[in-house]
């Protein structure tokens, strides 16, 4: 508990708040670009934290990460592209409210609902981590490792619309992150004999080519404005009021958004279509759906903030990434020198602490600067994709560059880039593929240790066998559910 | 259509070829570095193998839920052009982009990035030439701004310019 306070104090300095509100900032930029998301915001963030104080990272990583799904409300509301993945289902009805001249009501009702959403979702990671912390203490390396080997099938799973593909995808991110020296001995990988290889792939230039390359090429060709007209008509207060009226469809879909968040694979971009189902299922009045139904919009953004707080937890306590920004997270928890998993509920609860904190108040900075700020943000969607494009490629080759300062790093940006459009095109799921890739050291250096410390024996752990009965489990079950969830998306989508 | 299910199997094969590739080349490791690589490749070319018979099986499918393909976890690939149109423009951005690292190479990254989108504004944005070199002036305002305040650097080029240019 004095821990917990000890952090607000820590935090409420003025160069923590500084770059809590800096990364706020730089979420509501991220988020209203089309297509990047949190996975790109925290992927240029990473060279910025090289050597930071993790309080000051943790505020600006987490500051940025907790607005986007706020913000990216902009372009799904003013002109129906979701500004990234988490906010496909405000588009339902969303959209048609700005179009019958009720965006600054929809806007509204949104950034309280994303307010509400995120407060809960910090407040249920909060309450869990003292009943997590003996269940993270039990856990040893072969525990950690079936843990991962459960994170990656069940992200491999849902992340796609095949589940093989998605298992394939999170190999893909396994085989990038198998380059380069090994860990347990001196032995070097796939590395064709060439220099720049030897310290594998650095996960800048991972995220970046997997996510912002092909994001800035597709908007390329497609070569349209973001948003053809900017009006934002009135009715912010009804927007605020709309959500306080619906304060229990606000906290169901936010609870439903934590516990979401906090499955691995799951994460950002079936929360919002699970919420808006849910939604709809549960309303007895449903004609109004899909034509500009408050309610609509309510659902998935009070679930699309909740979710940062759920996908925090299995991050934290075991190292495993809930969905691609959380991977990238993870990265950076590495590149501070933070080992996740046990150590974070004993020597660095205040770490902890500070990450809620930090997300507390980035929703609440991130609702108000969005509400603030509407006018000339909404200002920012109608300028065109062609005049960003070369500040975007600008920003990513010169984050790539900070890897290692080589040649090496502008290359590989491009060849990870070009095998990320290709996955896309072809429907291989690259967030799967990003999290393998960070998974694939601790993956690695669990096996290893399990072996070496147990022999084969590691297998018949109790731990081990019940985390195996539960991944076969959970694959045939998600299976199924994809299926359901499915069908349930479409329909959502048609009606 | 064709020649598009063609591209995805292609793909398809340069996985399965990958990961052949690394069970292959893993053999020779020494024990530990071996064990993670070895058999995450082996049970991955295994399903890359099934994979590529579910695809070249479900083709009919596939071909009437092309545009809504990659719906789930991914922004969708929802093109409105024909796919031969999406093909030219993505070389056409990849040759724009290899043709900056040429110029990066040649001057250095302040001054071809900056060179870059000033052309591309006048060019393929169509901005006034104003607006174009003022773009320009900004990207170059902004790569100071980081090198001072953040402690970033850039590659130099063949051509040696006084800071902040090269």
């Amino acid at each position: 508990m004095e821990a917990f306070f000890h952090s607000l104090t820590v935090l409420l300095t003025p160069s923590h708040l500084l770059l809590l509100i800096a990364g706020v900032v730089l979420g509501l930029c991220v988020g209203i670009l089309p297509g990047l998301g949190g996975i790109v915001g925290m992927t240029i963030l990473l060279p910025v934290i090289y050597g930071m104080d993790p309080h000051n990272a943790f505020a600006l990583l987490i500051g940025m990460v907790a607005v986007i799904p706020t913000s990216d409300t902009f372009p799904s509301v003013m002109m129906g592209i979701p500004g990234s993945s988490a906010s496909q289902a405000t588009i339902m009805d969303g959209y048609p409210l700005a179009r019958k001249g009720e965006a600054a009501r929809a806007l509204g009702a949104a950034f309280t609902a994303s307010l509400i959403g995120g407060l809960i979702g910090a407040a249920v990671l909060t309450l869990i981590i003292p009943i997590a912390r003996p269940l993270v203490l039990a856990f040893g390396s072969p525990e950690l490792f079936m843990l991962a080997v459960l994170g990656m099938s069940m992200v491999g799973v849902l992340s796609g619309n095949q589940p093989i593909k998605g298992i394939i995808g999170a190999g893909i991110g396994l085989m990038l992150g198998a380059i380069g020296d090994a860990p347990a001995v001196t032995e070097y990988r796939y590395t064709f004999g060439i220099d720049y290889l030897m310290d594998g792939i650095s996960l800048v230039i991972v995220g970046l080519g997997l996510f912002a390359f092909p994001e800035i090429i597709d908007l390329l060709i497609k070569g349209r404005p973001i948003s053809e007209k900017a009006e934002l008509g009135k009715g912010w207060l009804d927007g605020v009021k709309d959500t306080i009226r619906h304060k229990f469809i606000v906290l169901r879909c936010a609870i439903i958004g934590v516990v979401i968040g906090f499955i691995p694979g799951l994460g950002g971009s079936v929360v919002d279509w699970i919420a808006y189902g849910h939604i709809i299922q549960t309303s007895k009045d449903r004609e109004l759906f899909g034509k500009g139904d408050i309610r609509g919009v309510i659902a998935p953004e009070s679930a699309n903030n909740a979710k940062e707080g759920g996908g925090l937890i299995p991050t934290f306590l075991f190292g495993i990434p809930g969905s691609g920004s959380m991977a990238v997270f993870l990265g950076g928890l590495l590149i501070l020198g933070i080992q996740p998993g046990p150590s974070m509920v004993t020597e660095n609860v205040d770490l902890l602490y500070t990450a809620i904190w930090s997300l507390a108040l980035a929703n609440i900075f991130g609702a108000g600067l969005a509400l603030v700020l509407s006018k000339p943000i909404t200002k920012l969607t109608v300028v065109p994709f062609s005049y960003l494009a070369p500040f975007m490629i600008l920003i990513i080759t010169f984050a790539c560059y900070q890897a290692t300062y080589s040649w090496g790093d502008l290359i590989a940006l491009l060849l990870v880039g070009i095998l990320g459009w290709l996955m896309k095109q072809f429907g291989w799921p690259r967030p799967a593929a990003l999290i393998g890739f960070v998974l694939a050291g601790n993956l690695e250096q669990y096996l290893f240790i399990s072996v070496q410390r147990y022999g084969l024996g590691w297998l018949t752990r109790p731990g081990v066998i019940i985390m195996t009965v539960i991944i076969i489990a959970s694959l045939s079950a998600s299976i199924v559910y994809q299926k359901k969830l499915k069908t349930t998306g479409q329909t959502a989508a048609k009606g | 259509m064709a020649r598009w299910l063609t591209l995805k199997n292609l793909f398809s094969l340069f996985l399965i070829a990958w990961f052949a590739y690394g069970v292959w080349e893993a053999r020779s490791y020494a024990y530990l570095a071996k064990i993670f690589p070895f058999y995450i490749s082996l049970v991955l070319l295994i399903f890359a193998v099934i994979s590529i018979f579910i695809e070249l099986r479900t083709v009919v499918d596939e071909a009437e839920d092309l545009h809504g393909a990659s719906s789930g976890s991914d922004l969708s690939v929802d093109w409105d052009m024909p796919m031969a149109v999406v093909w030219k423009r993505f070389g056409f951005y990849i040759g724009i982009i290899l043709g900056v690292y040429v110029l990066i190479y040649l001057i250095g990254y302040p001054l071809a990035i900056s060179l870059f989108i000033c052309l591309f504004y006048r060019l393929v944005a169509k901005a006034k030439w104003v607006a174009s070199i003022v773009a320009g002036c900004a990207g170059l305002g902004f790569l100071a701004l980081a090198s001072k305040v953040l402690g970033m650097d850039w590659p130099t080029g063949l051509l040696k310019l006084p800071w902040p240019l090269g």
